[in-house]
This record gives structure tokens, sequence and C-alpha cells, in this order.
């Protein structure tokens, strides 16, 4: 008798926790595509975050091309490093 | 005459009972083959040497007042060590090919039906009368299916504290064993041209999203499953550490120096668990044996739930990342990447299986709660 016992309980262990690992994991899967829908909309309007911190102003400022081909790489990441460039001297005044 | 009898009564040579002497040859054998064949040697190094010292006949090093009993009482008992080395674990993990395919969290979750499975086992060997486990004990060996260290340390001191010495050694063993024990399975269960699978280009994950991903998995948690909240906490607040990139000093501590630290300590406490008295028992056997049957369960229901969502969808998964699911990062995604490899020299899935991969180490610490919550709440 009891160790028909153990055994429902087993079976019902297994059955309960099977179903709650993937329940849970489902939830993760729907929650995290959500995070990241709403962090790629969001990051559409205010730019991605460096990937290492803000990085450091280059001294050459590579000089504007003006073959339209491959615009768009090169034009951002000159951007950027304006950008940061912007960034970190505004940073460094309000230090004070 | 009386003092050199005395003396004599006190070698190890006249105390030595056959157990302990067979317990220390074991923990010859595992630095044997942690030195010489490199299987997980940071953790068999220390388990190895623990098991000599625990089985110095009269020194009673893992004895109530010896040293090893101490460390264990501290670390293990209390659980700090589990949950401090899945601290590390988690500075150490990258959630970007988990973040930017999502799905293979399943792959993670239908690898952890290992776990139940042979929980299964162990109820019904003692139905029938073979072995005598209750169903706390059974919890805790389908745990090994996991493939997870700490998460089984944890459960098993938890959940069954008599048997955590051959758990222990049982789930670490296996991972040392993965790059042999999953591949025939991983081949027999798929065919060469779905080894062939190309799979799609994963996008970039920004760093933003690695931020609030561990903030998103601790609030599920939270609201959840809070058993699996001590695991799984510790797990986050490492990941964050290491996302956040404003506390890099905390960070390369915890990934380092920190985990360093506490598996030694740890190591040496499993191995005072493997004493001739606890350890030299039919039940030991027959803990190692379930660990293998979940361990390989684990391995083919991930494939085979990779298989079935490439029915259900589009977008093609190859199979061989599903055994992947198992946790054992990052020996679980080397064996999955070698195996494409042998089917087509250009097609690398290391870093497709490393997202199921990490989504096992969550399958399994959520496992852990389940069996935590059901057993002893």
């Amino acid at each position: 008798m009891e160790s028909s016992s153990l055994l429902n309980e087993g079976v019902t262990l297994m059955i309960f926790g099977v179903s709650f690992v993937f329940v849970f994991l489902t939830l993760l899967v729907i929650a995290t595509s959500l995070m990241s829908w709403i962090i790629t909309k969001y990051e559409k309007n205010v730019g991605l975050l460096p990937e290492d911190g803000i990085p450091a102003p280059t001294a050459v400022i590579s000089s504007p091309k003006h073959g339209n081909k491959s615009q768009t790489h090169s034009d951002d990441s000159s951007l950027i490093t304006i950008l940061s460039a912007a960034v970190h001297k505004y940073r460094s005044r309000n230090k004070k | 005459m009386e003092q050199l009898l005395n003396l004599w009564h006190n070698t190890g040579i006249y105390q030595i009972a056959p157990g302990q002497a067979f317990m220390i040859a074991i923990g010859m054998l595992l630095l044997y083959l942690a030195i010489k064949k490199n299987f997980e040697p940071l953790l068999l190094v220390p388990i190895g040497f623990g098991a000599v010292l625990a089985n110095i006949p009269g020194a009673g090093l893992a004895e109530p007042g010896g040293i090893l009993y101490l460390f264990y009482t501290v670390g293990i008992e209390s659980g700090a060590f589990p949950l401090i080395i899945f601290m590390g674990v988690g500075a150490m993990t990258d959630f970007g090919p988990l973040l930017s395919n999502p799905r293979t969290l399943f792959l993670g979750a239908a690898a952890q039906f290992g776990i139940f499975a042979t929980l299964l086992g162990a109820v019904l060997l003692s139905t029938f009368g073979i072995f005598d486990f209750s169903l706390a004990d059974a919890a805790a060996i389908g745990i090994i299916g996991g493939a997870d260290g700490p998460t089984s340390i944890y459960v098993a001191s938890k959940l069954a504290p008599d048997l955590l010495g051959a758990i222990a050694v049982a789930s670490y063993s296996y991972m040392a064993l993965v790059p042999l024990i999953q591949p025939p399975i991983m081949r027999a269960l798929t065919t060469e041209s779905e080894r062939k699978i190309k799979m799609v280009q994963q996008r970039h994950v920004s760093h933003r999203e690695k931020i609030v991903f561990p903030l998103v998995l601790l609030l599920l948690v939270a609201f959840l499953l809070p058993d699996a909240a001590p695991l799984l906490g510790m797990f986050c607040f490492g990941n964050l550490m290491k996302e956040c990139a404003v506390v890099d000093r905390l960070s390369n501590t915890t990934q380092n120096s920190l985990i360093n630290t506490v598996t030694i300590f740890l190591g040496l406490s499993v191995g005072s668990k493997l004493r001739a008295e606890e350890f030299l028992d039919l039940t030991t056997l027959g803990i190692l044996i379930l660990g293998m049957v979940a361990f390989s369960i684990g391995t083919a229901s991930g494939v085979i739930m990779a298989k079935l969502m490439n029915k259900m969808s589009k977008t093609q998964l190859n199979p061989l990342i599903g055994s992947a699911g198992v946790s054992a990062v990052p020996m679980a995604s080397r064996v999955s990447n070698k195996l494409g490899l042998e089917s087509d020299p250009h097609n690398f899935l290391l870093m497709h299986a490393m997202g199921p991969n990490v989504a096992g180490v969550i399958g399994s610490a959520v496992a852990a709660g389940v069996l935590i919550n059901y057993v002893a709440g």
C-alpha cells in the first residue's frame, strides 16, 4: 500500500514538474520577446548603448565621404565618434 | 613497552578498515582522472583529495570536530557554496545567443525531462523493493540529469544530505563524460540531412537587452516560483553585475577569485562525504546508474524537442543543438558543434548551441525549485 502511494506521488511530481518547467520557460520566452521588442523600438529613437561604456574620442575624425554608395555604415561610425566626443565633453564640463 | 604498543595502535596501518583503504584508492583514482585524463580537474582534484583525507583512519577529518566536517557544515549544509558558485556562473554567462533566439528556451525545458523520468525510475525501483529511496531521495537523484553540479549539490543538501557524496560525484563525473555519452545518442536520433541543417544567422543583441534580461528572469521567478529564487536570484545577480558594466571590479572578483576560493572548499567538502561508512553501499551504485540514465534521457529529449519544433515552425533548428539543453556549459555546446562539423565542415553550431545550453541552466534551476517546493514544502 505504502509503495503504491510512493509511486503515485512520483507520477504526480513528474507530471507537475515537467508541465511547470514548460509553463515557466514559455512565459520566459514571451517575456523575453516582449522585452526585446520594446527595447528594439526604444533604441530606434534613442540609439544603442556602446559596447564598452562610452568610447573615448579619437583624435582623427574620418573625413566625410562623398561616394554615396556605402554611406550608411561608415557614416554611422563617424557619427558615433562625433557624438561620443560631444558626450565626453559635456560630461567633463558638468563634473565641475 | 606499553608506550610502543600504544604508538602501534595509533598508526594508520593498525586502524585501517578495508573500506577505508578502498575509498583512499577511489580518491586516488579521482586524482588520476583529473590530473592525467583532465576530467573536470578543477573539481576532481579537491574532491579526490578530500576523499583521501576523509578516509585517513583515526584522523577523523570528516567527523564532527574535523576540519572537513567544518567546511561541510559551513558551506554545504547551509547551502551557501552552491549558491556562491551559481553567482559566479551567472557572472560568466552570456545570454546573447539565448536572447537572439528565445525559442531555444524550449530545448532547455525539454532536456529537463530526464530529471523527472529518472525520478520516476528511482521511485519504481523502490516500489519493486530493489532500493529503498524516499521521494526526496528520488528527487535528488533525478536532478543529476540536469547536468549542473551546483544545482545537484544544492538540491541534495536540501532533500537527501546522506546521498550527497554519491550525487555530487555522479553529476560531476557525467559532466566530464559529456563528450562520450552524448554523441551516440545524438547520432542515433538524427538523420544525416538533419545534421546538415544550417541555422539562420543570429541577430545582434543590444546591450540594454542583456542588462534587462536578468531582471525579467528575476521578476518571473519572484512571481512564480520563490523556491527557485536562491539559485536563480544569485545567478541573475552575477549576470547583472557582468552586464551592467559599472561594477567591473565586483564582477571580476565573482568570476575569478571568489568562485575559485569557493570551489576549493566545495570540492573538499564533497570529498568529505566520500567516507567508507557512507559511500560504500549498493545505493551508490544505483545512483551512478540512475544518473547516467537521467543524463541520456535529457540529451535524447532535447534532440527530439528540436525535431518537434522543426515540424511546427518554418525557421529550422539543427536538432544537434537540442542536446545542449542539458546544462554542462560549455561542454555540451562543444559536442553539438563537433557533431555538426562532422556532417558539414562549414556548419558552425557553437554559438547556436550556447542558447539552449544556458537555457538548460535556467531550466534545471527551475526544476530544482519545483522539486524542493513539492518535496520539502
